[in-house]
């Protein structure tokens, strides 16, 4: 009988946001989100004390993913932000610096959480609203049939992850690279419903990143094959070469018997019986004129051999993650049994010849209809080729979702000072029956729209990680940064060029303000205008989606975590 | 392909009952993480975990379940399998795949186009399911098994039978079969076609956190729970007959004044069904206590008398409310109800029993008094609600009554039930207002002193709901509130209000009950024994011979 242990009572934490530990622990947080900001962001370097794998990242995923937080309330702000990311890929940081700052902000009010909680509810729809609506002032609509605004949603993604290493050249190599390849995924002919292929990243460690290149089809790792020799594949009447791709094990092993006994009499060997099977399933592969065959698993090797010199190319090892795009791209079913192998699941390539990039030899597969690419990734060193693959893996998230909903947001903290200008000039037009609605008095919503709009803000000022200032102006509500170094009395126009997003240019009497002055904010202001006209050949762009669900989540989070009166952890 | 599907996230599974003929199923109700604080509701379907293999199929589909490995094995638990030949042994791999090529081209002439597993099932399967264009999903847990089974109606499909070439009749008809993308995860979305009176439903609970998502879906179980209680009602008539005695007592007497006795004699038998534990209790004591359970009957037996006094407290109003006021002021009334609490634990064993009588007698006199006495307002006989209409339409649909109808003719239109199916009462602490007043004036008619003093305790208790829902707001709200209602009632108009929200009479008349039991037996217990070993549960065989 095992020994009873008496349970332990549960720590039980009253009002937990009053707390100084909890708040010393979310500013710590916030502190250390905020420095990983844009693309001049600082890199955090997550390792443990014993050593091993070594991780260098400003990315949110990598940065959640790996760290570990203790209090219950962060848990809850982290878990929110890591739903967010495994959604929508990109915006985590947004969310989780607009999370923390809205945190400290509302608690600092004296008011009541639960009208807080009800006015920033209100405030988001408003936010929401302007955002789908026409006349919003911070979204452009992207247009499929050029490449200009792919082009700077894709650009602005890699710039904003200072851990890639990336120089100019490398980024537009990686920005051409990463659209072609979103353009094989696209399939030529649609029906009623339409399905993105795939782009498998092939990873080649160690190489430099304009080495990277994309291929149409599939890449398989083949240490075996011998480069010198040419690639003899024998084709079909139509010329096409037909494929069959195994999923079952081609090794000759016993299959596992059931519950029961099997008696083997002396002399009969069961091994020697499945390779017969075997060579039996290659003289129908030789019969059906099938050219390459792709295992999952292993393949005997007197069957390759014997698949070889009927001309034959065998590859095996392939992997699970490669059978969905292969039978995809080919066509083919997998099959599942060396008994009866069905000539309906044979699949088509167009061709098939060998590639090799630094020291790997790789088949390369190239279907006739190219829904699947593989892009081949180079980086210099393990660390940067992982936080690349994770931004190259955001940016395909990104047009995928781009191609669903086709509008971005402007970037460079543009969106947010220009949202929080929206909300300042809306929250003093409001009619009296609104705040009878909310009930609550017009004080506290001016109150907490000014808690939400710093929030916002201030999300837009931890991109500047120098000394220097950051305006707003009255009139478009955009983000302008002044590089440091300079003396406060000189006249602010004089240093800005362009403002954070790259729209604006400095077209004079554009009457800025300094945004980090918060407690002087100016009150009086117009509704923010739409932009007149681009200035810069590169706009920094957001994901609408992702930056829509970033704010949705950082405010329902920072609701939820401002209405926890208790938290009772269970201790045992 | 080998893929091994493990829920991610909880999937709680359920069917529930009501009396009123509506089955209402919620089933793979899954907590779904995104951003947005949506519900989709979708009709007909049911969300699982995602395919094996897919293979996209028009119009209406066939499907069956499977409970085991469809490969037909060559050995088996007993069974010996002689290999004698290497070409017997390769003869008999291949009758094994050959056979399940013929069980799936079996399936396909069947229209079978979904094989849904609640085994995991070999490759050659999954191939030759892809071949003949059946989608597969495997590893469906027993209750989602047992849920389509029950839905759809059909049995597990058995694959080894004899005669391969028979009919299929263990189909179950989906009118579609697709992925599903929630969130980013992929499920499986069949809209079965339910053979049932109900037709099964998903909700899809979405939320930023999973934490936050178990606690909605335990709101929404606990929303379906209300709704299905919220249709029940308490029939005077059942339970006079489940005592049937009493009601032969009863008989012969005028209608109104045999309903205010069947009133009494129904708190009898619900004191009794509800009390079970205290009855035993009560049987162990002596004679004395015995005479106190005859107590309510005699009570009973002169109760037309009391309601009538009753009811003309209420129609002439009183200054009751002078009292009420002092309790309230302050935090007065609070502390009176501990020292009345105080004052009620040094009432003896047997007084325990006389009280929980009373106060359970105070209770079910509120219930009618809900219907009965209520000169105030909602009680409401909203319109029951067939299934499938649409419930926010007619939960909105309130009849209020009208208050100048004259209190008697209320109680006889409501002789035969305490609670109508379907009551409700506007939310913010009026019930508790509602009968706290009733049981005020029910102490007055008696002159007893200890019925008089706990139903006050049990009244002041009550009060304790509003106090904390008007704690949050300013100050003194909870006072404000009191008067109004009060004074509201005295003067027979209708109650002040200002919530949206409705509750369950039903639900909250349970409640009580369910209280006033918990007290009576805590109150009853007069020595904690801690114990090292944790209990075990003895059989409930007589044991009162072992001493």
């Amino acid at each position: 009988m095992s020994r009873l242990e008496a349970k332990k009572p549960p720590l039980f934490i009253s009002e937990p946001l009053t707390k100084d530990a909890v708040s010393q622990s979310l500013s710590l947080l916030s502190g250390l989100l905020k420095s990983c900001y844009g693309p001049a962001g600082r890199l955090k370097q997550l390792h443990n004390g014993v050593g091993g794998y070594v991780c260098t990242t400003s990315q949110s995923s990598a940065i959640f993913s790996r760290l570990s937080v203790s209090h219950p309330i962060l848990r809850v702000l982290t878990a929110s932000v890591q739903n967010h990311v495994s959604r929508f890929s990109d915006c985590g940081l947004f969310t989780a610096i607009l999370c923390c700052s809205l945190i400290e902000n509302f608690k600092s009010l004296s008011i009541a959480s639960c009208t807080v909680i009800k006015i920033s509810k209100h405030l988001l729809s408003l936010c929401m609203d302007y955002l789908k609506s026409e006349v919003c002032g911070c979204r452009v609509s992207v247009d499929f049939c050029s490449l200009e605004t792919l082009r700077c949603l894709v650009h602005s993604i890699l710039t904003s992850k200072p851990a890639c290493m990336l120089n100019k050249p490398e980024v537009d190599h990686l920005t051409t690279l990463i659209l072609k390849a979103f353009m094989f995924t696209v399939p030529c002919h649609v029906e009623t419903n339409a399905v993105l292929g795939k782009c498998i990243i092939v990873p080649v460690k160690g190489r430099r990143v304009l080495d990277s290149t994309v291929l149409p089809g599939v890449l398989i790792e083949t240490p075996e094959i011998q480069l010198a020799k040419p690639l003899t594949v024998k084709r079909s009447c139509s010329n096409m070469i037909k494929i069959a791709l195994f999923c079952v094990s081609m090794s000759g092993d016993l299959f596992n018997p059931e519950e029961g006994t099997m008696t083997v009499h002396h002399g009969i060997s069961l091994e020697m019986s499945e390779l017969n099977q075997l060579l039996n399933v290659g003289k129908q592969l030789v019969s059906d004129e099938v050219g390459l065959v792709v295992c999952q698993k292993v393949i005997h090797p007197s069957l390759k051999q014997y698949l070889k010199e009927n001309h034959i190319v065998a590859v095996d090892r392939a992997g699970l993650s490669l059978m969905e795009p292969l039978s995809q791209m080919t066509g083919s079913k997998p099959i599942g049994s060396i008994h009866s192998v069905s000539p309906s699941s044979y699949g088509s390539l167009k061709d098939v010849c060998i590639e090799s990039f630094a020291s790997k030899h790789f088949v390369h597969l190239i279907p006739n209809d190219t829904v699947v690419c593989s892009l081949i990734l180079c980086n210099r060193n393990e660390t940067a080729w992982d936080e690349l693959k994770r931004a190259c893996e955001t940016a395909e998230h990104v047009l995928q979702l781009t191609i669903k909903e086709p509008l971005a947001l402007l970037g460079g903290g543009c969106t947010e000072t220009h949202l929080a200008s929206y909300i300042r000039h809306k929250s003093c037009s409001l009619s009296t029956s609104t705040f009878k609605d909310i009930d609550c008095s017009q004080t506290q919503y001016q109150l907490v729209a000014d808690g939400f709009c710093r929030s916002l803000e201030s999300v837009a000022c931890s991109l500047n990680h120098d000394d220097g200032e950051i305006l707003t102006d009255v009139v478009y509500g955009h983000c302008w940064f002044v590089p440091s170094g300079f003396p406060s009395v000189s006249n602010l126009s004089d240093l800005v060029s362009k403002c954070g997003c790259g729209i604006n240019g400095n077209s004079g009497n554009l009457n800025w303000r300094l945004l980090q002055g918060q407690f002087g904010s100016p009150i009086i202001q117009g509704c923010p205008k739409e932009p007149s006209g681009k200035v810069a050949d590169f706009l920094t762009l957001d994901c609408f989606a992702a930056k829509c669900s970033g704010l949705q989540v950082a405010l329902e989070t920072a609701n939820l975590i401002l209405d926890l009166s208790y938290v009772i952890e269970d201790q045992n | 392909m080998v893929q091994n599907h493990t829920p991610i996230y909880p999937v709680e599974t359920g069917v529930y009952e009501t009396d009123f003929g509506f089955k209402g199923s919620y089933n793979f109700l899954k907590a779904i993480t995104s951003p947005l604080f949506v519900s989709i509701t979708y009709n007909n379907d049911s969300v699982h975990l995602d395919f094996t293999t897919y293979c996209p199929a028009g119009g209406d589909l066939r499907a069956v379940l499977v409970p085991e490995p469809l490969r037909p094995p060559l050995t088996a638990p007993g069974v010996e399998f002689v290999v004698d030949s290497e070409g017997q042994y390769q003869a008999s791999l291949r009758w094994s795949s050959s056979r399940t090529e013929a069980l799936m081209k079996h399936l396909q002439r069947n229209n079978v186009k979904l094989l849904l597993s609640s085994v995991k099932q070999e490759e050659v399967i999954i191939y030759y399911a892809k071949l003949y264009g059946v989608s597969v999903v495997e590893c469906l847990s027993s209750e989602e098994m047992a849920l389509i089974r029950e839905i759809t109606g059909v049995s597990p499909y058995a694959s080894f039978g004899d005669d391969i070439h028979r009919e299929i009749t263990e189909t179950a008809v989906a009118a579609f079969c697709e992925p599903l993308l929630l969130g980013s995860q992929r499920c499986v979305h069949v809209g079965f076609t339910s053979v049932c009176t109900f037709q099964p439903h998903c909700l899809i609970l979405c939320g930023p956190v999973d934490g936050v998502n178990e606690l909605h879906a335990a709101a929404l179980h606990g929303a379906f729970t209300m709704l299905q209680q919220l249709f029940k009602r308490v029939d005077q008539r059942e339970e006079c007959r489940a005592e049937g005695e009493s009601q032969n007592e009863a008989a012969g007497v005028g209608s109104w004044h045999s309903s205010a006795t069947e009133k009494q004699l129904t708190i009898e038998d619900i004191f009794c069904n509800t009390n079970r534990v205290s009855e035993r209790q009560l049987k162990t004591h002596k004679g004395e206590t015995e005479v106190q359970i005859v107590d309510p009957d005699l009570q009973g037996s002169d109760s037309p008398a009391c309601v009538q006094t009753n009811l003309q407290i209420l129609s002439n109003p009183t200054s009751h409310i002078k009292e009420f006021s002092v309790a309230t002021e302050g935090d007065g009334s609070s502390r009176d109800i501990q020292k009345l609490c105080a004052k009620c634990e040094r009432l003896g064993d047997s007084h325990e029993n006389c009280k929980s009588n009373s106060l359970v007698a105070n209770q079910k006199n509120y219930s009618t008094a809900a219907s009965a006495v209520d000169n105030a307002i909602v009680i409401t006989a909203c319109e029951r609600l067939d299934v499938g209409k649409d419930l926010e339409k007619t939960t909105c649909n309130i009849v209020p009554f009208k208050h100048g109808k004259s209190c008697v003719s209320i109680a006889q239109n409501y002789s035969n039930i305490l609670i109508e199916a379907g009551s409700v009462l506007p939310v913010g602490g009026y019930f508790e207002i509602l009968l706290h007043y009733y049981i005020q004036h029910y102490a007055k008619q008696f002159q007893q002193s200890e019925v008089t003093v706990i139903s006050n305790v049990v009244a002041d208790a009550l009060l304790s709901i509003p106090k904390a829902l008007y704690r949050t707001t300013e100050q003194n709200s909870f006072t404000k509130f009191y008067l109004k209602a009060i004074n509201a009632l005295r003067k027979n108009q209708p109650l002040p209000m200002t919530e949206k929200g409705l509750e369950s009479v039903y639900c909250k008349y349970q409640l009580v009950i369910s209280v006033l039991h918990c007290v009576t037996e805590l109150l009853s217990i007069d020595l904690v024994i801690g114990v090292k070993r944790p209990l075990q549960k003895i059989e409930d065989n007589d044991s009162e011979d072992d001493f």
